[in-house]
Formats: structure tokens, C-alpha cells, sequence
């Protein structure tokens, strides 16, 4: 009898609960493009969202502008802002917790802060389209081609509100706790700096062995991870390495070196600390290179690798909000998007191409329900409505 | 105009006698001078010049060094800085080189005609297109034959490295092909014995004493001539402490950069010292059709030092004067960066840069135009590069040799040395 029973509870549940299942969608599988933002100037090489509705772009003429989105998928707007200060490329952007700040690493040797929110400035303009078309620009070329016709769009230009000068290099890490208390640098020439963010004061400053690429910093701030190589530099004798440091002594805990197999282009914490990510991409290499690899940040132990990489490498990662998936974008014109808890890849936005453009940036939106991509193919950032129930 | 004294004609005889190998089969490099034009070789000789070529494997970017174009779309990521010399600038990843530009000559105007690297190495080596299927001899061979001591125990044409190819001494004969040594400078197998000193000079009195009680039956040129080569060889094996530098290595490698490019170009700054006419140090890794900007910012970081202090210890050494620095390419680097960051293959307006050996430095010569896509000015090809190099070295840049009946000069028909920079 008990097991007649067992059989019929069973028969109903697959009467009542497998169609239900069937019918869950996919993580992701409605997500859509929304948006697409033009601006051919030069390669788009940072993006990151302020608040739920803005998106910030920097380009590799140290220009930054902002867009404000509208609601569902309105007419493609303009950008409303353009933040002037920096003079070289834009490696990285950021926005504090709280909202209310934008923070920029630049190959002008500084990280400026700038006011995310505000709409106060002077009024100015921004050409959309003075880029040069780079596409078949080779040897026979005998001039660039001629830029379109000017498309302007009106702007408030404001200024930093402040800058840290402590780096003498490109300055490409740059990562904060998730309370907005540190944040921490990295440049080209091998140094990491930790600061009290909020005050914008040095804390520790330390020297690696060759240059920081990318930076992350653990949810409780004592830990910094740092991916550092240097590209075709005496390619035996100096090898990309991964170490975890203290950020209080800059002493070095964890050496997961051996763990990596090629440079690496960005490594991030999960906000909830469970995760590090890293993934290899720093300088193209032929083939699904463009891993990514997930450790366990407490034990330094790789966890899984997630595959099939970005063909010719990766160029940058973000955790969903909701703490059960990664994305992570690539030189393969792709934004892949993965399940963490076994490594299973959902699905990926965009059209496949070897050899062809990057995604140079990701970002999401804090409520996880819009992606931005900065685009190299054409010049745009493109927003991706996920939508999350 | 020149005579026919001025002439080289390679007989097969000749060609016999350059056969040079050792008991062990191996092909033995530049030992003497067994076809020299004596008049020329005695007075480039008398000049006492040598050469270091640097050579930037891959092809090095012209605006990311010395062309840079600050403000342009072709700009790319590099900032100038101000050298020693108004109105020159270099990247700011050469700060060490921007101390020396008075001795620079810098040619901003190669307009050469092989961009790809099989073909731009042949060309760029020999000053001729490799399509002609004829075997031109590279440079150091020609600057070994006209420059070299026949008197000094070393080789006259060095390669540290093979990176940058080796196209060997052509229609010279293969007594001027190149010594090459490994990229940190050790020596081929066969010249590093396995026996102590001691028992290698007796096994070489003993060879030479049979070696002469064969000879004394056997007065043939090609037996000669073998017999030249293991002198030579045991003539290296005696000067082979040379290429050893290991111990002052030690002090110099601070300013040098601790990298094989480093201690190729101390390894250079030795050997000239010691009187070979030839060396040539491969740096590679310049081929960036992708990531141009860390590649080349790695790159120029291991340049800068190497070469700023092979110059610095060249001039301190009373060495510079008779010393030409030649830093070249296969070709240069598109101005336009591509969608993959990089620049490709370009020989339509780019950079090569001359030191010492009694050029006027401190200069600019040619220009690009605007963006870098055309020269502007002054264009310069191969064979004017070759003959303002050869001319330098006090050898004719139109000297003739022959192969059988045809002959061959070592520059094309309408080269001309770049005057200006002749001192």
C-alpha cells in the first residue's frame, strides 16, 4: 500500500509539475537589446551604470559621457553629460555604493572622482561621430577616410571633483568594497595602492613585479587581488602571475600563479565574497582562450573553469546582482552569460566573430535588469533589457 | 668611377677556397679574407670602423618611437617628451635614448618596398628584393669582408640570435657567413669544447703537427684552405672567452635592463672592442598587428636602456667614432591602428636611425606627412640606407664583384648615400 501510494504522489507530481517546469524560461532567455548608443570618437573602452537609469562611457581620448536612459525601449537618446579631465584613455569605470559617485582610472596617471548625479555644468557640445573608420585602413590606404558628417549632441560639461595623483603609470585596476570604505589601484608600473575612499588618503602602497592589469578587493577590504604580467617582455623569464595581498601590510598571502596559464585581463570579487573571478585575455591569443576561472577566495582553490572561452581572449567580467550568475564579455564580439553554481554557460548575447571587434567593458544595472556593452564594431554601448522578473 | 682593381671576381677556385669546414663537417663562418679586393679592404680597414646593427624583429612602429604624431588620429596611446636636442622628440618610453639624440641621425623617410617579414628581412639585410633569386650577401657579410682584420683570433660577422633571420654571405662566399651565438650569447656546440684548456691546446699542437707532415705531400689550394678554417678554429677556441661576459655582465646588467637584449647589446659592445667588424642583436617581439600599445611599451621599455647604454659605453671607451649604431626593421607600422588595437606591416613612410661611426647626429632627416601615411620629404630606399651605411665603413657603395661572368654591385643602380648625415 505505501508504495502505491508513493507511485500515485509521483504520478501527480508529474502530471502537475513537470509541464510547470517546462514552462520556467531559461535564465535570461527574453533579454533584449533596448538600446543602442553611437559614439564613434575613438574605441569605447569603459561603461558602468549609475543608478538604474544612466550609463557611463569613457573612451580611449579620456572623454566620459553620460546617458540618461528612458524607461522601457524609448527613442535613443543622446548623452546628457560630458565629464572633462582626463587626457588619455579611460581604463576603467566605477560608481560608488551609494550611488552618488563616479570614479574613472585613466592612462593620464590619475583616478578622478566625479559628481554622478548632478546636473549642474556649463553648456557645451560633443561630436558623436569624429572617429576614424579603422576598417581596411592598411598599407595600400594612402589617407585616412574622411569623418561623416558632424553629429552633435548638447551636453553639460562638468569637472572632477577631485583626483588622486599617487600613480606614475597607466593606472588600470581599480576596485572598492562593497561599503564604499576602500578602494584600491593598480598600475603599469607594479604599484597597488590602497586608499581610504571616502577621504581620498593613501593607506598602503605597495610594489609587484610586473604590471597591474586588473584589480579586486574582498567585501570585508583585507585582501587585494591583483593579476599582473607583461606582455612579450623576455616571454620566458617573466610570466603573468596571480596573488592575493594583504591590503593593510601588502605582505602577499595566497600565490595562485600556478592556478593561471596566460595573462589576464580583469579579476573581480562577488560582492557576497564567495567568489573570485579571473579572466585571461590581456593580449590575443588564436583559439578559445579567453577563459574564465572561479576560486574559492577564502581557500585560493580554483574552483571551476568555465567553458567554452572567448575566442582569441576575454576582456571583462560583472556578477549579476542576484548572486548566481557571471557575465563575462570578450574579443569574439560575445557577452556570455554563466550559471556559477556549476559553471554552465545560459546563453550569450551577440554574434559570433573570430578575430573580429571586442566587448572592451560590461556593466549591470544594481537592480539586474539592464546590461551595457561597449561595443568596438561600429562604436556604440549597446543596453540590453535582461528581463528579470 | 671605379677601376677594375675595384673588382672582385669570385672563380670557382675562389669558391673552393671558401669552403671552409671542420674535421667535424660543420661549416665554419667568415674565417679571412681569401677574395678580398686588397685596395678596398686596406682602406676600409685603414678606416678601423665596425658596426653594431640592432635589429627590431618584426617591424617596429615608427610613431609609437620617432615620428610621433601628438594630436593626430594616427597618434595611438604614446606621448613625445624633449630629448637633448631642440626640436627633436621621441616617445616617452625611450627617455633613456631622448639623452643621446645628439648623436641620433634620424631617417623619418624609408620608403622600402618588402612588407612582409620573409621578403622585408631579405630586403632590409641585403638592399635587394629576394625576388631577383640571386644570393646577395647580407650586410655584415659585406662589412666583414671589407672591415675585417684577418689578424684577430674572433669572427668578423656576429649574429647574437637568429631572430632575425640569416640570409647568409651569397655570392662573398661562406667564408663571410655569420657566427651566431645563442640569444644570451653562448657559442655553437663545436665551439665549446669539452675538454680543458690544456688538453685542447695539445690536441691542437698535435693536429697541427699532423696537419703539417700532411700538407708537406699535399700543396693543394682546397687542402689550404681547410687547413685555414682549423686554424681559425683553434684560433677561436683561444679568443672564445670573448663572447664570455658573464662576470661583467654582473655590473652592467643594472643599466643594461636584465633581459637578453641587455646583455646582447653588452655582448656587442665587447666584441667590437675587441675587433669584430659585425654584430648584429635581434630584439624580437614587435610584430603587434594586435595589443600594439603594451607590445610595444614592453618592447621599448627592455630598447631604451640596452641601446642608451651600448651608446653611453661606446663614447666612454673612445669607441663611438669608429662605431656605427644602425637601428632598423624589416619595415615599419601602419599609422592607422586596426579594430584589433594594433598596427600591421608599412614600408611607405617609415624610421630607421643611425649613431656614431662618424654621423652627424643630433638631426632629422626626411619627414612623413601629417597622419605618417606618405613621406613628405626626402624619401630614402634600401640601397641609399645601404650606401650611406657603406660609405660610413669606407667601403664603395658600388663596389662591383661577379658571379661567373655577371656582375654585381653591393648597392642597386641609383643609390646614393644621404649626404647630410655623412660626417
Amino acid at each position: 500500500m505505501r508504495i502505491f501510494g508513493f507511485l500515485l504522489a509521483f504520478a501527480c507530481w508529474a502530471l502537475v509539475g513537470l509541464p510547470f517546469l517546462a514552462a520556467q524560461p531559461a535564465p535570461f532567455a527574453d533579454a533584449k537589446v533596448i538600446h543602442t548608443l553611437p559614439w564613434n570618437s575613438d574605441v569605447i573602452s569603459a561603461v558602468a551604470f549609475i543608478g538604474n537609469d544612466k550609463v557611463a562611457a569613457g573612451n580611449k581620448r579620456g572623454d566620459i559621457l553620460i546617458w540618461n536612459l528612458p524607461s522601457g525601449d524609448g527613442k535613443t537618446p543622446d548623452p546628457v553629460r560630458r565629464l572633462l579631465g582626463h587626457t588619455r584613455d579611460i581604463n576603467r569605470l566605477l560608481v560608488s555604493p551609494d550611488g552618488k559617485t563616479l570614479i574613472s582610472a585613466s592612462n593620464d596617471r590619475t583616478v578622478k572622482f566625479w559628481d554622478a548625479l548632478s546636473d549642474a555644468g556649463e553648456p557645451g557640445t560633443v561630436v558623436l561621430n569624429d572617429g576614424v573608420p579603422l576598417k581596411g585602413v592598411v598599407e595600400k590606404v594612402a589617407k585616412l577616410p574622411d569623418s561623416p558628417s558632424p553629429r552633435v549632441a548638447k551636453v553639460i560639461v562638468q569637472k572632477p571633483l577631485k583626483e588622486l595623483t599617487g600613480h606614475k603609470e597607466w593606472v588600470q585596476g581599480l576596485a572598492q568594497t562593497p561599503d564604499g570604505k576602500r578602494l584600491v589601484t593598480g598600475d603599469e608600473q607594479g604599484v597597488i595602492i590602497v586608499w581610504d575612499l571616502p577621504a581620498g588618503k593613501e593607506l598602503n602602497r605597495w610594489q609587484v613585479k610586473n604590471w597591474v592589469r586588473s584589480v579586486g578587493i574582498s567585501p570585508d577590504g583585507k585582501t587585494v587581488a591583483a593579476s599582473q604580467h607583461v606582455p612579450y617582455r623576455d616571454k620566458i623569464k617573466v610570466m603573468p602571475s596571480f596573488h592575493l595581498w594583504d591590503a593593510d601590510t601588502g605582505k602577499m598571502k595566497m600565490d595562485l600563479t600556478k592556478e593561471i596559464t596566460g595573462g589576464m585581463s580583469t579579476v573581480a570579487y562577488s560582492s557576497d565574497g564567495k567568489w573570485l573571478a579571473m579572466c585571461r585575455g590581456n593580449i590575443e591569443l588564436e583559439g578559445a582562450t579567453g577563459k574564465i576561472t572561479l576560486f574559492d577566495p577564502s581557500t585560493g582553490k580554483k574552483v571551476r573553469e568555465l567553458t567554452p572561452g572567448h575566442s582569441r581572449g576575454a576582456t571583462d567580467l560583472a556578477f549579476h546582482p542576484d548572486g548566481k550568475h557571471i557575465f563575462s564579455a570578450g574579443r569574439d564580439q560575445l557577452v556570455k552569460v554563466w550559471q556559477l553554481e556549476d559553471g554552465k554557460l545560459v546563453r550569450d548575447f551577440g554574434k559570433f566573430v573570430d578575430r573580429g571587434y571586442w566587448i572592451t567593458s560590461i556593466s549591470i544595472s544594481p537592480d539586474g535588469r539592464l546590461l551595457a556593452a561597449a561595443d568596438d564594431n561600429e562604436r556604440k554601448i549597446v543596453i540590453y533589457s535582461l528581463n528579470v522578473k | 668611377m671605379f677601376s677594375f682593381r675595384d673588382e672582385n671576381h669570385l672563380s670557382r677556385r675562389s669558391l673552393i677556397k671558401g669552403l671552409l669546414t671542420t674535421a667535424g663537417g660543420l661549416a665554419v663562418a667568415n674565417w679571412g679574407a681569401l677574395t678580398h679586393s686588397q685596395t678596398i679592404a686596406q682602406e676600409a680597414r685603414r678606416s678601423g670602423k665596425r658596426c653594431i646593427m640592432l635589429y627590431m624583429e618584426g617591424g617596429v612602429s615608427q610613431i609609437d618611437t620617432f615620428d610621433m604624431k601628438p594630436g593626430r588620429p594616427t597618434a595611438g596611446q604614446f606621448l613625445p617628451i624633449q630629448t637633448n636636442v631642440n626640436g627633436i622628440q621621441v616617445c616617452e618610453y625611450l627617455p633613456n635614448i631622448a639623452r643621446h639624440a645628439d648623436k641620433l641621425a634620424i631617417i623619418r623617410s624609408m620608403r622600402t618596398q618588402s612588407v612582409d617579414h620573409g621578403i622585408g628581412g631579405y630586403h632590409m639585410h641585403t638592399c635587394y628584393s629576394s625576388s631577383q633569386r640571386f644570393p646577395h650577401p647580407e650586410i655584415g657579410a659585406m662589412i666583414a669582408k671589407y672591415c675585417e682584420n684577418p689578424e684577430n683570433d674572433l669572427p668578423s660577422f656576429v649574429k647574437i640570435g637568429s631572430g632575425s633571420g640569416i640570409y647568409g654571405a651569397g655570392y662573398l662566399g661562406p667564408q663571410f657567413e655569420p657566427f651566431v651565438v645563442s640569444d644570451n650569447g653562448q657559442l655553437p656546440g663545436f665551439a665549446t669544447p669539452s675538454v680543458t684548456p690544456d688538453i685542447q691546446d695539445r690536441r691542437g699542437d698535435l693536429l697541427n703537427f699532423m696537419e703539417q707532415r700532411f700538407a708537406q705531400q699535399r700543396p693543394g689550394e682546397p687542402f689550404a684552405a681547410h687547413r685555414t678554417s682549423e686554424l681559425r678554429t683553434i684560433r677561436l677556441m683561444r679568443a672564445r672567452r670573448t663572447f664570455d661576459v658573464s662576470e661583467e655582465w654582473t655590473r652592467a646588467r643594472s643599466r643594461y635592463g636584465d633581459t637578453n637584449f641587455g646583455r646582447a647589446c653588452f655582448t656587442a659592445l665587447k666584441l667590437v672592442e675587441a675587433g669584430v667588424s659585425f654584430v648584429e642583436a635581434a630584439h624580437a617581439g614587435y610584430d603587434s598587428h594586435n595589443d600594439n600599445f603594451p607590445v610595444h611599451k614592453g618592447n621599448l621599455q627592455e630598447l631604451d636602456p640596452a641601446w642608451a647604454s651600448l651608446l653611453q659605453d661606446l663614447q666612454e671607451r673612445g669607441l663611438l667614432q669608429d662605431t656605427l649604431v644602425v637601428w632598423t626593421s624589416e619595415f615599419g607600422r601602419t599609422p592607422a591602428i586596426n579594430f584589433q588595437a594594433g598596427r600591421d606591416h608599412f614600408g611607405r613612410a617609415w624610421t630607421i636611425v643611425l649613431a656614431g661611426g662618424g654621423i652627424r647626429g643630433g638631426q632629422h632627416y626626411g619627414a612623413s606627412n601629417r597622419d605618417g601615411f606618405e613621406v613628405q620629404e626626402n624619401p630614402v630606399s634600401e640601397g641609399d640606407l645601404f650606401a650611406t651605411i657603406y660609405r660610413t665603413m669606407g667601403i664603395n657603395p658600388r663596389v662591383r664583384h661577379y658571379l661567373g661572368s655577371r656582375p654585381i654591385w653591393a648597392t642597386p643602380e641609383g643609390s646614393r648615400p644621404i649626404q647630410p648625415l655623412l660626417g
